[in-house]
């Protein structure tokens, strides 16, 4: 072999390797096209437009960087699909670009008199028939943007190899073999990448606890052992190849058992949840598994509130807020500006989830009154609304001491 | 833009975005993020008159090609590109040899220019001939000519390995050995 048909032979197999281009690329052209011919027209008022276009929530007039453009506004693109009749879901819930890809349910599994594991069961959203399909084979799924392909862990955590398995047929299409056991994945926000965090033992693990009633009788119950994790560091791999490397992390901060790393919104660094003064702390990592700073649009979010950066980057999802009494009480979270970290409005939703446009969020919200037990259920909010429209049934408690813990939902965008 | 054109532009990107994307990577030397910024500034371009394209991935092709380039022209800062190393333990999907050497030229047409790489996806991945890349280009056949025997300079410079790699064959050659050129 020659060396031009060595660079044709890596070239197609570079080419081949590559997953299909990111969903709704078509909306993002057109959205920018359309704002490109907008600026031409309003570049005089540029800037009190976007002072403007902040305080509703609307992206602004960008610098044409080939960032997300969507469109703000109708939520049409994806719809809404609610079910505020199951709980857990049978069929396809979703809103906008964001789908309910797949629940789990935890229950715990005694392996001695004192330790135990969290293991998960997961139903995973059957493309062809729209329906949530118990697959019990995973401990952990996460899946990718697309909502083709979800990364997978076997039963026994930590686990030496990562699937990546196909949503239509139910197969796993490859694995990837790893010599660091892996306990928790994430992809990027474009699916190109997959982060899988490291630990030495299960990160599920729960420890019977003594707890002493004030009456002095001894009572037992399962917790999770605190400040105790074995995570060791994360492999940062290329989904279409399998290649990457594993950077350690050292264990210098206050960690619940299962601290897994995520991706920041542009994959150049990696954070995961400590355990601090506050709710939500988050500790940032370069590739390589060296403390960093957070990018500056990122340094005001809080790692316990999933939704975090809208999908134009230009509004931060952060925490509840605001409680009003009524029945049901309504909850309002923060909506900020990523970079300054000020409220730009307040949003309904005790916590929010997904964003499913720039505009619209997927939240847990009561149903219940304030001075009663929490019940939530899964809804679509609307900056600069109070209306909340319901997608999912009533979650119900998990009860005290029980042995299994209600359903958690993993959202993906389409 | 009519709805009627807005539609045939979204069947267009629904068939041809991944296939146009490959080609993108490729443009890039491998960095995923500025190929989707490639692909979607070039059609960002097209929507603009999509009613006058007779051919649109074509067209759209040779904005991605021209784009590629012209962005090495302006010094537009290279982001750097990380070559990811197999997994330890990992089993690597292919003979080791055969990846290795992939893995090694992938890095080294990452180290390229802009117009070299442009040069040698034209004429090896889209198997175009001289005259035609030189078309796309918009530049003579004697460029497209010397830019490609540089372009495969540079990449043995980059990779040593290649030297274990035998020139153009003067024979068709049915294995690996050295060609034995007579004098």
């Amino acid at each position: 072999m020659n060396v031009e048909e060595l660079v044709r032979e890596t070239l197609r197999d570079q080419a081949d390797g590559q997953p299909p281009a990111p969903p709704g690329l078509a909306d993002r052209v057109l959205g920018a096209h359309r704002r490109r011919r907008n600026r031409r027209l309003a570049s005089v008022a540029a800037a009190t437009a976007a002072v403007v276009a902040i305080a509703v929530g609307v992206p602004l007039l960008d610098s044409a960087t080939g960032t997300d453009a969507r469109p703000s506004g109708a939520l049409d693109s994806g719809g809404v699909r609610a079910h505020p009749d199951q709980s857990p879901p049978r069929d396809r819930i979703g809103a906008g670009d964001t789908v309910l890809a797949a629940y789990y349910t935890a229950e715990l599994q005694q392996r001695t008199d004192e330790r135990g594991v969290a293991a998960r069961t997961y139903w995973l959203l059957d493309p062809r028939t729209g329906k949530y399909k118990k697959d019990a084979r995973w401990s952990f799924v996460t899946v990718a943007p697309g909502l083709k392909t979800a990364a997978v862990l076997e039963r026994n955590l930590p686990a030496h190899r990562i699937g990546l398995l196909d949503l239509a047929t139910g197969e796993v299409e490859r694995w990837i073999p790893v010599r660091h056991g892996v306990g928790g994945l994430a992809f990027s926000y474009d699916g190109t990448r997959l982060l899988a965090t490291t630990y030495g033992e299960n990160p599920d693990l729960r420890v019977k606890e003594r707890l002493h009633d004030e009456d002095g009788r001894t009572t037992w119950m399962w917790g999770v052992r605190f400040g105790d994790s074995s995570r060791s560091g994360f492999y940062d791999l290329d989904v279409a190849s399998g290649a990457g490397s594993w950077s350690p992390v050292a264990p210098d901060r206050d960690l619940n058992p299962r601290a897994d790393f995520a991706y920041s919104r542009n994959a150049r660094s990696v954070y995961a949840q400590y355990i601090g003064g506050r709710d939500g702390l988050q500790q940032f990592y370069d590739l390589e598994g060296h403390k960093t700073v957070p990018p500056a649009d990122e340094k005001f979010l809080r790692s316990d509130v999933p939704a975090r950066l809208s999908p134009s980057g230009r509004l931060a999802a952060l925490g509840l807020t605001k409680e009003v009494a009524g029945n049901p009480g309504k909850s309002y979270s923060s909506v900020r500006d990523p970079r300054t970290g000020k409220e730009i409005t307040k949003v309904r939703g005790g916590h929010l989830l997904a964003w499913a446009d720039d505009k619209h969020l997927i939240a847990w919200e009561r149903v219940t009154s304030l001075e009663e037990e929490y019940r939530p259920r899964l809804v679509l909010v609307t900056i600069g609304s109070d209306e909340v429209v319901p997608l999912s049934g009533v979650r119900e408690p998990d009860k005290p001491g029980a042995l299994r813990e209600s359903w958690q939902p993993v959202f993906a965008r389409r | 833009m009519d709805a009627e054109a807005q539609e045939s532009f979204r069947e267009f990107v629904a068939g041809r975005s991944s296939a146009l994307l490959k080609t993108a990577v490729l443009l890039t030397g491998g960095d995923r993020h500025a190929a989707e910024d490639l692909l979607q500034n070039a059609l960002v371009k097209a929507v603009g008159r999509w009613h006058r394209i007779d051919e649109p991935e074509a067209y759209v092709r040779q904005i991605l090609y021209r784009q590629q380039i012209s962005r090495w022209r302006l010094k537009w800062r290279r982001r750097e590109v990380v070559v990811a190393e197999p997994p330890e333990g990992g089993q690597a999907p292919d003979t080791a040899g055969a990846a290795e050497t992939r893995m090694v030229l992938r890095t080294a047409l990452s180290r390229l220019t802009a117009r070299q790489r442009t040069v040698l996806v034209l004429r090896y991945f889209e198997d175009l001939p001289e005259a035609e890349v030189a078309r796309i280009l918009g530049c003579s056949v004697g460029t497209v000519r010397s830019t490609t025997h540089r372009s495969l300079a540079r990449l043995r410079e980059l990779a040593p390995e290649l030297a274990a790699v035998g020139p153009r064959p003067q024979r068709p050659s049915r294995d690996f050995s050295p060609v034995e050129v007579r004098s």
